[in-house]
């Protein structure tokens, strides 16, 4: 994906998605010590983990902003592993930064904190619901081994961010990506590679 | 465009333009040379100078010295006084001065002076007692802003110069930039040793400034070279701008319009606290405490660049009082030493007129403001406050 300073500048005056997103919603904070910038992002998502609605409220500057108006554009209609995985990438919107004033780099970084943050309420929720018996490998996303094996053997995933993008795990803390690896690995060594 | 940021720069005023062109085009000649052309630059500068002298109240002209801006002024004033008198390595001066002097400083005590910072309040305005608790028998120099550039609010540069007259030997520096031309200056009637002032700010042109000298102050030279400015300040004289400095000088003495802008000043101000609920003052609501010219106004909870941006969209120019846009990110040290909270320092627009405003301009700027501000109070996240905000003024409204 890649922004373009002119879509930026078509949302300087007139971003997108202002508002709050429809209940029950998931909502991420983010505010700059440094300068003062606040903005919420507020995600609407439905049963198969995937976002129908992305809204911002934001008092900050302008590049912070349009970031906002563009991420949230963004994420509607991906599943959070793959939102999450674009609000690991600040650099995405790093065009805008580069088209606007020097420095600006933190802006984009704060919209991507609030999205990323907004998520991590959701999978705090789905957490809560879990109660299989089974070890949950990706506990930020509530992914069991089961299921990632079961991706794994089905689709015959190759890389970590193939397995993030079929079924969350490994999109939040990153903290277990080994574990991942180790399933990977295992899958190799069945398949007989 | 509507233009309500003179406080940054003014445009060169028709009257201006029109004594500096001749000395643009036929007259030429270098100042310093002894031929009918020359002797003829030299005149112009010289009645430049007794022009200047003539709006600020020098007792002579020969007190005031041609620079390139106010920045210059007011480095070589400090600068020069410490250069001059090695013993003495104390400063005083405020949190709220411009940058050329509060960086200046900063730099200053890096490399071994002494600088004590004197605090303001919320309105912007110092304690006196703390400079007289801040003099010291060592005190080389006081500097002190006339007017701030942020908020307009004015420092007593009389009492200050009487205490420190009668506590220390220490020079007095004004930086008078942002009010020259905007109020009566007499300095002969002020213990004041040195006064910075800048062309730019009173309808000449950028690169011009000045600095006042009293009789009796010794500085080194902060340009060394040839015998320009009588060997004060070498290189060969800017006279196209000195003459517009002059001009501007004359032109702003003779101005009789100062009581018609200060009440669109006021105009504005009143009609934006009045009707917007999260819209604050910054600065002391004492209006002769502050220029006529100048308004800085805090839009709670929402974004200062985001309004600027809205403004200019709609043909309107003003400034922030963020300096988010500059390497620190944070909002203005102005604001924040007057304790100004985050959520308001953010929001901070400054507003200031100068004799080209009309009241149609101040009308179409109080028609669009609101409906720039509700469009971002929309988008701003901080709701429950707003809603607060709103609340208490609607009910306030209505009693």
């Amino acid at each position: 994906m890649q922004f373009s300073f002119e879509q930026a500048a078509g949302q300087f005056l007139n971003p997108k998605n202002v508002g709050d997103a429809a209940e029950p919603s998931f909502v991420g904070r983010a505010t700059s010590f440094t300068c003062g910038a606040a903005l919420r992002i507020s995600l609407h998502i439905d049963e198969s983990q995937r976002i129908t609605e992305a809204k911002f409220k934001a008092a900050g500057c302008s590049i912070l902003v349009v970031s906002a108006s563009l991420l949230t554009d963004e994420v509607v209609g991906k599943t959070t592993g793959e939102a999450a995985a674009l609000g690991q990438r600040p650099d995405v919107l790093e065009a805008i930064v580069r088209g606007g004033p020097e420095n600006r780099a933190d802006c984009a970084a704060l919209v991507c904190e609030a999205l990323l943050s907004a998520i991590a309420s959701y999978s705090g929720s789905v957490r809560d619901e879990w109660n299989g018996d089974e070890a949950l490998i990706c506990t930020c996303f509530g992914v069991s081994e089961t299921t990632i094996a079961r991706e794994i053997q089905e689709k015959q995933l190759r890389t970590i961010a193939d397995v993030t993008r079929e079924c969350n795990a490994g999109a939040g803390c990153r903290s277990c990506y080994p574990l991942i690896e180790d399933i990977l690995d295992d899958q190799k060594r069945v398949n007989g590679e | 465009m509507i233009y309500l940021d003179n406080n940054a720069t003014t445009r060169v005023a028709p009257e201006v333009y029109a004594a500096m062109q001749p000395y643009l085009t036929e007259h030429y000649g270098n100042p310093s040379s002894a031929h009918s052309l020359g002797r003829q630059m030299k005149a112009a500068v010289e009645r430049a100078r007794e022009q200047v002298a003539q709006l600020i109240g020098a007792a002579d002209p020969g007190e005031i010295v041609f620079t390139s801006c106010g920045s210059e002024s007011d480095n070589w004033a400090i600068g020069g006084f410490l250069e001059q008198n090695p013993t003495r390595r104390h400063i005083i001066t405020t949190r709220v001065e411009h940058e050329a002097v509060r960086n200046l400083c900063e730099h200053l005590a890096q490399i071994g002076c002494e600088v004590s910072w004197l605090e303001v309040d919320e309105n912007g305005e110092l304690n006196l007692d703390a400079l007289r608790n801040a003099l010291r028998r060592d005190t080389g120099i006081v500097s002190v802003m006339l007017a701030n550039n942020e908020t307009g609010v004015l420092f007593p540069i009389e009492e200050i110069g009487r205490i420190i007259r009668k506590q220390s030997d220490a020079a007095f520096h004004v930086d008078g930039v942002q009010a020259v031309g905007k109020i009566p200056i007499d300095l002969k009637t002020l213990d004041v040793d040195l006064f910075a002032l800048s062309g730019h700010k009173l309808h000449a042109p950028q690169g011009v400034g000045a600095l006042y000298i009293r009789g009796g102050v010794q500085l080194p030279p902060f340009i060394i070279g040839g015998s320009q400015e009588r060997g004060r300040r070498a290189g060969t004289s800017a006279v196209a701008n000195i003459v517009g400095l002059g001009a501007a000088c004359e032109l702003a003495g003779n101005f009789e319009g100062h009581d018609e802008l200060e009440r669109l000043r006021n105009r504005l101000e009143d009609e934006i606290l009045k009707g917007i609920p999260n819209a604050r003052l910054n600065g002391a609501a004492d209006r002769t405490k502050r220029l006529p010219n100048t308004s800085s106004i805090s839009f709670e909870y929402v974004e200062g660049e985001n309004i600027l941006a809205h403004l200019d969209s709609l043909g309107i120019a003003v400034s922030t009082g963020s300096a988010c846009h500059s390497t620190t990110k944070q909002s203005s040290p102005t604001l924040r030493a007057m304790n100004v909270p985050y959520s308001a320092a953010q929001g901070a627009i400054r507003f200031s007129l100068s004799r080209y405003n009309t009241a149609a301009e101040i009308e179409q700027t109080l028609k669009v403001l609101p409906e720039v501000i509700s469009k971002l109070i929309e988008m701003s996240p901080y709701d429950e406050e707003l809603k607060a905000l709103y609340a208490a003024h609607g009910s306030l409204r209505r009693s």
